[in-house]
């Protein structure tokens, strides 16, 4: 019982919203209506508690462990002051929620981002080596995309831009269509798979 | 020399090219590429009054790249009267694209809730563009600030993707790619896309397939709009800057490449 319960609704809700696709009926329509609006949030609200309350007891372990101590707490204070200020100010456009967001949030995101740019910089020089002939290909190729992105591609050689158009609509096209395809067919078989209750490992692992 | 002092010093090399690039006020202007061009000339020939759906679909990270893609169609859009409906499917998109909007109308003296709105965020993406299909109204009963959607002048009339000409997702990763997948086949709904550089190729096949309308890709993107629309902004500023960085990963990349080989040429001939 604990097992079929949630693979009949697993079952049903998965042969529902799967025939509902192709009826125009009033009953479809709402079914799709009230799943799409009012379950699917329901679900993600009750996701984001799972979320939080797991990330809560890794950092509590951590802090209790002295294990990374400061970041778990900074973590940890970051996770109650947004919450806090949102309860006490709302989440409006002058809340003290957004000027958090704005001017602490968004500044970090951005100095992680920009530190990428670094990264690559210091790979390029001691990763990115021609250590093969596929390497070379890799290499020679991923040199004139770079340099066909450029404004100055152009005025360098007439080429390079018709070059890089070439290499990306048809070589990296063919490989992103084919990665594509199989997800898109490895997607299918899972849903398949799950609605049939073949697949049970989101229950107990087993 | 050691492997900490090396690093330093493309970090340096990196830090001193981009802040020169950035000081020099120099104008990099290179032909329009097809999808560029296709997004302007289709924008251009909207007729005045038409609706147009923005979605900031972006985290605050990648708004030195996207934000001048938002910023040039909007304001392409407000200068030919053109009606903005404006939402977030990111959390964190939100308070930027209510900014966003709220400064380009200023510059065309614009009205909120007549000529634009924004709809403000709603969490589980692939049900909003699913339920926004059916009714915005539902998925969005009230705009950002409060307002009862269905009473907003602009939103009147506007009950679904029947009424909207375009989307367009503004996004640094894959969330454009749902607009196109849920939005597109099942409402028949026109989806553009302004997204950063490293995303364009992921939106290829889509874009080959007619799934996808158009693509402005990257600050390079953003200056082309720009050159077309005929005033410069923050992508043409940027450019000088990330050439003067890929150019400097390429030399960084070939001078690696001239040691690895002097290396391996010595070790064959100790060995």
């Amino acid at each position: 019982m604990p097992t079929r319960l949630p693979l009949l609704i697993c079952l049903v809700s998965g042969v529902v919203m799967f025939l509902q696709y192709f009826s125009r009926h009033p009953v479809a329509k709402l079914i799709y209506q009230t799943v799409t609006n009012d379950w699917w949030q329901v679900i993600f609200a009750f996701t984001l508690i799972v979320g939080v309350a797991g990330f809560i007891k890794i950092t509590l372990r951590k802090i209790s462990q002295k294990k990374d101590r400061t970041y778990a707490l900074i973590a940890l204070g970051g996770l109650l002051l947004m919450p806090i200020l949102a309860l006490i100010g709302g989440t409006n456009i002058e809340s003290p929620f957004q000027w958090a967001f704005e001017n602490l949030l968004a500044p970090m995101q951005a100095t992680v981002f920009s530190l990428l740019a670094f990264f690559v910089a210091s790979a390029s020089f001691r990763g990115f080596r021609a250590r093969s002939i596929p390497a070379a290909i890799l290499l020679g190729t991923a040199l004139l995309v770079l340099v066909g992105r450029l404004p100055i591609a152009e005025h360098i050689s007439e080429y390079i831009p018709d070059l890089t158009f070439w290499i990306k609509n048809y070589p990296s096209m063919a490989a992103r269509r084919a990665i594509l395809i199989g997800i898109g067919l490895g997607s299918m078989t899972t849903a398949l798979r799950v609605i049939l209750g073949i697949e049970r490992t989101y229950l107990s692992g087993k | 020399m050691s492997k900490d002092k090396i690093r330093w010093i493309i970090f340096a090399g990196l830090f001193l090219f981009v802040t020169l690039a950035y000081t020099i006020d120099i104008k990099m202007v290179s032909s329009p590429s097809y999808e560029v061009q296709k997004s302007f000339d289709y924008i251009e020939s909207l007729p005045e009054g038409t609706i147009l759906m923005i979605s900031f679909d972006h985290e605050a990270s990648s708004l030195p790249e996207v934000q001048p893609i938002s910023l040039v169609m909007i304001r392409h859009a407000f200068r030919n009267n053109l009606k903005i409906v404006g939402l977030s499917l990111f959390a964190e998109g939100t308070a930027i694209g209510y900014r966003t909007l709220n400064k380009i109308a200023a510059e065309y003296d614009k009205q909120y809730g007549v000529d634009y709105v924004f709809l403000g965020f709603k969490p589980q993406h692939i049900a909003a563009i699913l339920g926004m299909g059916e009714s915005i109204y539902d998925v969005f009963p009230r705009d950002y600030l409060g307002n009862q959607t269905d009473t907003i002048p602009i939103m009147i009339g506007v009950v679904n993707y029947d009424n909207i000409e375009m989307v367009i997702s503004i996004t640094d990763g894959d969330r454009a790619v749902q607009w196109i997948e849920y939005a597109g086949p099942r409402y028949d709904q026109k989806v553009m896309t302004g997204l950063t550089a490293a995303m364009i190729t992921s939106y290829d096949p889509y874009l080959s397939s007619g799934q996808l309308f158009s693509v402005v890709g990257g600050l390079k993107g953003a200056a082309e709009y720009e050159n077309l629309y005929g005033e410069v902004g923050k992508g043409n500023r940027g450019m000088p800057a990330q050439t003067v960085a890929h150019l400097y990963l390429i030399v960084m990349i070939i001078i690696g490449n001239i040691i690895y080989f002097r290396n391996r040429k010595r070790q064959g001939r100790s060995s």
